[in-house]
């Protein structure tokens, strides 16, 4: 953030001081229509989201806001004829599955980026680049039918061995495994990007003070890329959040009760969202909003959150 | 230092990939254990299946509520469900009749084997209805596509209709009109229709059907166009006649449900919705399961949770 | 001595871990290939990209005063071919593109009465029965009428039993999906074109122009928000924005190209912007004060020492892009719609590879080989693409590094 304020000290002369301020403007223009998507969003989101709050829903009732949000049964009673919503287990456990997902994802992705930038032979990290960048094109719902084609056998036959019955290995393990290897490509290329970027004096230093070539890069390489990979864990916490297409065919769709337990079945918000979005009007759709508009305060919380925690850790700025 | 480490993980991976080749190939040859939970898999509440399925075990307000069917079941699609029971030896489920293959066991219903010479007679008793729903006189793009849909429907009543619904293993309704015999009445369709586009929507349980019926409809009624968009059952009346949908860009001019009509959807005057074949739906259960058939009676209690285990069954 | 030693260990056991990091995407990916492999690869043949996905209908009767044949084959046929020497036609069981049973036409007498048949549509001209059709139903006078579905020796028995026949329906081939694959690369052009020079500028702005203030850090996490918007959301947007845009503007009657490759652009930026912002924040501050210093702009600045050493930043972030372009579903279901074209026009409906492998897939009952085929044919262009960029930016970066030489 320093260093950013810094650059913007430059004087520019005076000669091209018009297209400066013109290019300035188009540059603005282009970062505020950016920013200003995320309102058209919520927008359209919030205009039905509120709905089952602030209307009968034709005659069904009000749905209250605060059972929605801690009521651990998704719905008591008919579609369409009752206004027994809530989400207060899926939240939890939609954020339970990230961390885990991330915790597989981060570090697996950090290592692999921090290999081909730095460890791997050249003619190993070209194939490994072309491996990620593909898996980075597979679309979502073929992760979800290799998913439910392989994964979930895998976690079976395992819940199998360890003599616990699993349901036909949906459960929170596929989510986590399946969301894991989705969010890899994206936290390794984006890592990669800034390892590659750490300035080769870094590097120089700590190995003219002695550091081997390992420590130097899990040492110094890994912690001057802190910003990068931090914004390679945020995008990937986003895609984990987001991610439903793959998630619903290995879920189960938990209607009811919160499960920690890695076997059991669940249900994510996403994955509510797009059961529901064959319908077209009446509760049983709009509700499908309001899922969707918690999911983007669950996902605005999460990035404040993140983005605070890489201020604090991103204090060490290594251009200075 | 650098190739042995290269080597050593392409041995690795070499290893790890056999191990997870074995694992996926084998099949797990363990006896069936009545003992265990049975895990009931069903579709959600859009689904035209689910009201079919839960109509026919006579379990019919599980058809809209998730809440009375029993605690811990599992909600997949119709690729997921027939994926999950091929690994889970221990799961109901239910699918299409067009669906069954070779990877999972459809059960026999009140004693009648789910085959398609069985649905024709009309001895195997779990289906459901296709229906068609249009738009009301008068509310199409054009006449032309008004008198086009209209002479559609009129040839889903006929032999030749009938044909191509059997051929694509749902059941037609029994007619003995052709399309021969009819055809003078709709003049629209001796005119070259190539630069006219019909739109077809609702159930995606139909789509093949659908798309088989209006493939051969068209060199019939001058080549119109076809354009398929199926979504799900409801929309078959969204689509069509909802006045805050009907005139958006996903507005259809024949909607098809794979379920009867129900509340909204019966004000539509009867002569704009009708039916057009049958469909049997099969519960299915693994290929390790010794079950062979059940009854109506038999499904409604697992679905209900009064069976838990799989030797309530066989009591 | 022994420090050392320790040294090398950990060295040892650490690189070691980064090597089986590596090994995870590497499995992942062979785990996917086996598995699309073994579903789609008998379905992979070039007729499915050429071939058009709508098939061509034909109905047509006998003309007046013809005789049947009751004629010899005049070649040999394998096992699964059935011959009628009756009608002198022969008809095989093969599977179509889709993987579905077929019945093939495989050869016709010229002297067969259905060798050129009468067209019951609106055509005068008399259509020749070619051995590359699919005959769907053969329907007669009271009696039975004989089904693809059945296969190609009942279709003949029927046919040995009957002396006359009220009417055949047949059909071209189709289920290719070349409409899809060009449709495909239109939308990566179109999102690309849309994306990234907002994507780039609001790099650029973020990181070379914007106050450190809290407006910008707002606007930073306005754009990092995006990233977690499910896509279902942006295709709701899509239909909601972009679509009425786009039919407001132009010819459009309800989604279309357009209005697509607009939904996929919002989902892309904060992609973009972010992997070309941190390329821009390595660029060594030097750089700058030395242009500015030799009298430069800071427009010129930007555009000819900052935006060239962010090139490889900018390369990722399309790649990245374009990956996401191939593989995203969800937002396109909505934003263009799921119907089939083979006349791809900007204007018009048609759909990507993704979501014909998701139309594929909500069938009933889904065609999982036909979707496995897709996803090979995505990995391979996706596989070419990079193949090309990266020839392309090698290329460029030379061609800059002799000129600064």
């Amino acid at each position: 953030m320093i260093a950013e304020a810094k650059k913007l000290q430059f004087r520019s002369t005076s000669k091209g001081k018009i297209t400066d301020k013109i290019a300035k403007i188009i540059f603005m223009s282009a970062t505020i229509l950016s920013a200003s998507f995320i309102f058209v969003i919520a927008g359209i989101v919030l205009v039905r989201g509120v709905i089952p709050f602030t209307t009968d829903n034709l005659g069904v009732g009000r749905v209250s806001l605060f059972s929605f949000l801690t009521g651990d049964i998704w719905l008591i009673g008919e579609t369409f004829a009752s206004n027994l919503y809530s989400i207060g287990f899926i939240i939890i456990s939609t954020l339970f599955i990230t961390l885990l997902s991330l915790a597989i994802s981060f570090p697996v992705g950090v290592l692999t980026a921090l290999f081909i930038a730095k460890i791997a032979p050249k003619p190993l990290a070209k194939v490994l680049r072309t491996v990620i960048e593909t898996l980075a094109s597979i679309p979502s719902i073929v992760f979800g039918l290799f998913g439910a084609g392989v994964i979930l056998k895998l976690v079976y036959d395992f819940s199998a061995l360890i003599g616990y019955q699993s349901k036909g290995g949906n459960s929170i393990l596929s989510v986590v495994i399946v969301l894991a290897l989705m969010t890899i490509p994206t936290i390794t290329t984006i890592s990669e990007v800034a390892i590659r970027s750490v300035d080769k004096s870094i590097e120089q230093g700590s190995l003219a003070l002695g550091a081997s070539k390992t420590q130097t890069n899990f040492k110094v390489i890994l912690s001057s890329a802190k910003s990068g990979i931090f914004t390679a864990a945020i995008l990937g916490i986003g895609r984990s959040l987001g991610e439903a297409t793959a998630v619903s065919l290995v879920a189960g769709g938990r209607r009811a009760g919160i499960s920690f337990d890695l076997l059991d079945t669940t249900s994510t918000l996403t994955t509510i969202m797009l059961e529901g979005l064959k319908e077209t009007t009446g509760i049983d759709y709009d509700i499908r909003f309001s899922v969707g508009l918690v999911l983007m305060v669950v996902i605005l919380l999460t990035n404040l959150l993140l983005n605070s925690i890489k201020r604090r850790v991103g204090v060490v700025n290594v251009k200075e | 230092m650098k190739k042995i480490l290269s080597i050593l993980t392409m041995l690795l991976l070499g290893v790890s990939l056999i191990a997870c080749g074995e694992k996926t190939t084998t099949v797990s040859t363990s006896s069936f254990d009545e003992t265990k939970t049975i895990n009931v898999y069903t579709r959600d509440t859009t689904s035209g299946t689910r009201t079919g399925f839960m109509e026919g075990i006579g379990f019919a307000e599980a058809a809209t509520s998730d809440s009375v069917l029993v605690e811990g079941f599992l909600i997949k699609d119709n690729t997921g469900i027939l994926s999950t029971i091929g690994i889970d030896e221990y799961g109901i489920g239910y699918v299409s009749l067009s669906s069954v293959n070779n990877t999972i066991k459809g059960l026999s219903f009140n004693g009648v084997a789910p085959t398609e010479a069985n649905v024709i007679n009309d001895t195997y008793g779990l289906k459901r209805p296709f229906m068609w729903m249009l738009r009301a006189d008068g509310d199409y793009p054009s006449q032309d596509v008004e008198d086009i849909v209209n002479a559609f429907v009129a040839f889903l009543g006929t032999t030749d209709g009938g044909d191509i619904i059997n051929n694509q293993g749902a059941i037609a309704l029994p007619s003995t009109t052709t399309w021969d015999s009819i055809k003078a009445n709709h003049d629209v369709c001796i005119q070259d229709n190539s630069d006219i586009t019909v739109r077809f929507g609702g159930s995606d349980s139909i789509q093949k059907v659908a798309q088989a019926l209006t493939a051969a409809f068209m060199p019939k009624c001058g080549n119109f166009v076809a354009e398929h968009d199926h979504t799900g059952s409801s929309d078959a009346y969204k689509r069509t006649n909802d006045p805050a949908i009907k005139d958006t860009s996903v507005g259809k001019d024949v909607g098809f449900a794979s379920r009867n009509f129900r509340g909204a959807e019966l004000e539509v005057p009867a002569i704009q919705r009708g039916q057009l074949a049958w469909d049997a739906i099969v519960a299915i259960v693994n290929l390790n399961n010794p079950l062979t058939g059940v009854t109506a009676e038999d499904l409604k209690k697992m679905y209900d949770g009064t069976y838990t285990t799989w030797a309530d069954i066989q009591g | 001595m022994s420090k050392n030693k320790k040294r090398k260990a950990s060295d040892f056991v650490l690189n070691s871990i980064t090597y089986l990091s590596s090994t995870v995407s590497l499995i992942t990916l062979l785990g996917i290939l086996i598995f699309i492999f073994g579903q789609g690869f008998k379905l992979l043949n070039v007729d499915l990209l050429v071939e058009n996905f709508e098939s061509q209908g034909y109905v047509a009767d006998l003309y007046d005063n013809v005789r049947l044949c009751n004629c010899e084959p005049t070649i040999e046929f394998d096992e699964n071919t059935y011959y009628s020497p009756k009608w002198g036609v022969a008809l095989s069981d093969t599977t179509d593109l889709l993987g579905r049973t077929v019945v093939k036409v495989e050869f016709v007498d010229k002297d067969s009465p259905l060798y050129k048949v009468r067209d019951k549509g609106i055509g005068n001209d008399p259509i020749e029965l070619r051995d590359e059709y699919h005959i769907i139903r053969i329907a007669f006078d009271e009696y039975p009428t004989a089904l693809s579905r059945y296969g190609s020796e009942n279709m003949i028995n029927y046919l040995e039993a009957n002396d006359s026949l009220r009417e055949i329906e047949f059909q071209t081939e189709g289920g290719g999906i070349r409409g899809s694959i060009i449709t495909t690369l239109y939308l990566i052009v179109l999102t690309l074109a849309f994306a990234l020079p907002i994507g780039i500028a609001a790099a650029i702005y973020l990181n070379e122009y914007a106050p450190a203030n809290k407006v910008t850090k707002l606007m930073r996490s306005l754009i990092e928000t995006l990233t977690g918007v499910p896509s279902i959301i942006y295709g709701l947007m899509g239909l909601a924005v972009f679509v009425p845009l786009t039919v407001k503007l132009t010819s459009a009657t309800g989604g279309n190209l357009l209005s697509g490759a607009m939904t996929l652009a919002v989902i892309l930026l904060p992609i973009i912007i972010r992997t070309t912002e941190e390329s821009l924040k390595v660029i060594p501050d030097d750089y700058r004060q030395a242009s500015l210093a030799l009298g430069a702009s800071k427009t010129q600045t930007t555009f000819q020492i900052v935006l060239p050493s962010a090139v490889p930043g900018i390369m990722t972030a399309t790649l990245l892009a374009i990956g996401r372009i191939i593989g995203e579903s969800a937002a396109l279901v909505f934003a263009i719609g799921t119907a089939i074209k083979d006349e791809v026009s900007l204007t018009g409906k048609s759909t990507s590879l993704a979501v014909h492998i998701w139309a594929m897939m909500t069938d009933e009952p889904a065609n999982i080989e036909l979707s496995a085929t897709i996803a090979i044919i995505i990995m391979f262009i996706v596989v070419i693409l990079n193949i090309l960029i990266k020839i392309i930016s090698g290329r460029y970066m030379k061609r800059k590094m002799g000129v600064s030489s």
